[in-house]
């Protein structure tokens, strides 16, 4: 039998390529851009399997943040009275709910991805950073038709359409960057420490009660007294509480467009990608083992 | 009747084309920690007494320390009772499961054909198809030119474009076999996947192998049927409690193994309590047999 070292030499000298190793970031990159269409064809499986068990789909996907969208205009709009603190209310709402839906189901579809596709990645191999890749795209494919029916509802609740809206799609990027930054994250923490994902939907409840989905940072801060600063600003620019913001900037007359909260947006958004990234590529070589 | 591994050129019948050496996979178990013949009375003292250990994980060592050369060529059958890692080994070498410690060393693309390899049981066979063979390297336009040939070969007809959760045993595991070898690969790895499917298409998977084989590729088969592995097989592993115990020509590894788990198993039991140097736990068979034993326990 040989030792260790005798079988590297003899791979060495045959040609032979070492698997389940971490590959180096140059060849995982380049493993990834190779795999760039299969990547497509499996976010189109995964936006298919999600939408097709029942009659209605993709549009569940417009029903349901409209249905939310109503029970929160009513409980924390109307009953909470939030709404005075907002000059357009209905746009401010659905804008922050649709949007946090699009992180929240990041954040939630990423902490499965790797865990709940065990079975395929025993069947096939691809760099495994794809799965969280594919969720957010899916996820992001079927919010599409919600961020239509945004446009609509801001046109309907009197928001004057202007050349800024043209950035919309562009603040629909950075969101989307985030939430692929953290799905990738959710994904290897998850999968290093599975206990995690008990905790993933309290996260996400709690950052959908702080990131003012439904009220007004700002407003909130001014209203109570002696808020130190530095929570003000942790509150006002955490990356879900930016990232409603940016798109709100796009849309609503009485948000006007501020460099602070795009610096800010880009930055969590390329800091998120570029950390998950990394993150889940040094995990590269123990997925499929657990 | 051992095939050595020394590092002069192989005895075989070509050039190295895996090479695994000292490799260890160890699986975490969840939910595991609870003895099943533990009452209930001392399980909630254990519970309360020691915390969270009482739901602990559990590390499964499935492969332990297995050492072989496979060459272009070969096809190579392995042998073991359920849960002996066989399968765990063959997804190592076909890189999908990493090993836990150790190397595996692959000449060219490896595929596999296993009865467990799930795709996307919600999305159709034609979708299946278009996934699995993007990610064995064919390009969207390569697959859309190949996707009748491969449809023709698994002849599901008119299911392909039907959800594959509805799809028979037989069926599915064709589709697979279609997909598995839509590329020829350099190394085909064959789960237990031809116990399924009719008597025709059986002929047709061997003949497919056969093809693979004769471009040199490396195959690996698992089959419980010594029938098929020494018929098929040119060389043959036994893997027992995660170990190989033996390496060499398929009838005399299928003939050890039949005589220790097969019809007269009370004989080779008996044979050990004579010849008693070999101890109970040791599963080196007697006869000379080249494997990763070699006193680590």
């Amino acid at each position: 039998m040989l030792s260790a070292e005798e079988a590297a030499a003899l791979a060495r000298r045959h040609g032979l390529r070492q698997v389940g190793l971490r590959p180096t970031l140059p060849a995982y990159l380049r493993d990834v851009w190779g795999h760039r269409h299969l990547m497509w064809s499996m976010a189109k499986g995964e936006f298919l399997s999600q939408h097709q068990d029942n009659y209605l789909g993709i549009l569940w996907a417009v029903i349901n943040p409209i249905l939310l969208g109503v029970s929160y205009y009513l409980i924390f709009g109307v009953l909470l009275d939030l709404r005075r603190d907002v000059e357009n209310f209905v746009s401010f709402l659905t804008i922050g709910l649709f949007t946090f839906t699009l992180i929240s189901a990041a954040l939630t579809s990423g902490s499965k991805a790797v865990l709940g596709k065990v079975g395929m990645m025993r069947a096939l191999s691809f760099p495994r950073v794809l799965l969280p890749v594919v969720v957010v795209l899916a996820e992001l494919v079927s919010s599409l038709p919600a961020f239509a029916v945004l446009l609509g509802i801001a046109v309907v609740s009197g928001e004057p359409v202007t050349l800024k809206w043209l950035l919309f799609p562009v603040s629909l990027v950075i969101v989307s960057v985030m939430g692929l930054g953290m799905s990738m994250i959710a994904a290897r923490v998850v999968h290093a420490w599975r206990d995690t994902a008990n905790l993933v939907p309290l996260l996400v409840r709690l950052l959908r009660y702080v990131s003012g989905v439904f009220f007004s940072i700002p407003a909130r801060l001014a209203a109570v007294d002696g808020v130190p600063v530095v929570v003000s600003v942790a509150l006002q620019y955490q990356p879900a509480a930016v990232a409603l913001d940016v798109v709100r900037e796009t849309l609503m007359a009485s948000y006007p467009l501020q460099w602070q909260t795009w610096t800010a947006a880009s930055g969590w958004a390329l800091l998120f990608l570029v950390g998950g990234f990394l993150l889940f590529w040094r995990g590269e070589g123990t997925y499929g083992r657990a | 009747m051992a095939v050595p591994e020394t590092d002069a050129p192989p005895a075989g019948p070509g050039d190295p084309s895996v090479v695994v050496s000292h490799v260890d996979i160890t699986y975490r178990v969840y939910g595991s920690g609870v003895d099943a013949q533990e009452d209930e009375e001392s399980a909630l003292r254990r519970l309360l007494t020691r915390g969270t250990r009482g739901m602990g994980v559990r590390e499964v060592p499935a492969v332990r320390d297995v050492s072989f050369v496979a060459h272009r060529g070969e096809s190579i059958g392995i042998i073991g009772r359920n849960g002996s890692g066989k399968s765990t080994l063959l997804r190592s070498i076909a890189g999908l499961v990493p090993p836990t410690a150790g190397s595996i060393w692959l000449g060219g693309r490896a595929a596999l054909l296993g009865v467990g390899a799930v795709l996307l049981p919600k999305l159709s066979g034609r979708r299946n198809v278009m996934i699995g063979a993007q990610a064995m390297g064919l390009s969207p336009r390569e697959v859309r030119d190949r996707m009748e040939e491969i449809v023709d070969f698994a002849d599901i007809g008119r299911f392909i474009d039907l959800p594959m959760n509805s799809y028979s045993s037989g069926m599915a595991a064709r589709l697979r076999f279609a997909i598995s070898t839509a590329v020829v690969p350099d190394i085909l790895v064959v789960d237990e996947a031809l116990a399924t499917g009719d008597a025709a298409f059986r002929e047709r998977a061997q003949e497919r192998i056969e093809q693979i084989r004769r471009e040199a590729g490396t195959i690996f088969v698992v089959s419980h049927n010594s029938g098929t592995i020494t018929e098929m097989c040119t060389r043959a592993l036994w893997m027992d409690h995660g170990r190989l115990v033996a390496d060499g020509v398929p009838g005399p590894v299928v003939g050890l193994y039949s005589r220790k788990y097969g019809k007269y198993r009370e004989r080779w039991d008996q044979a050990r309590i004579v010849g008693s140097d070999v101890g109970p736990e040791d599963d080196v068979p007697p006869a000379g047999a080249a494997g990763g034993t070699s006193g680590r326990r």
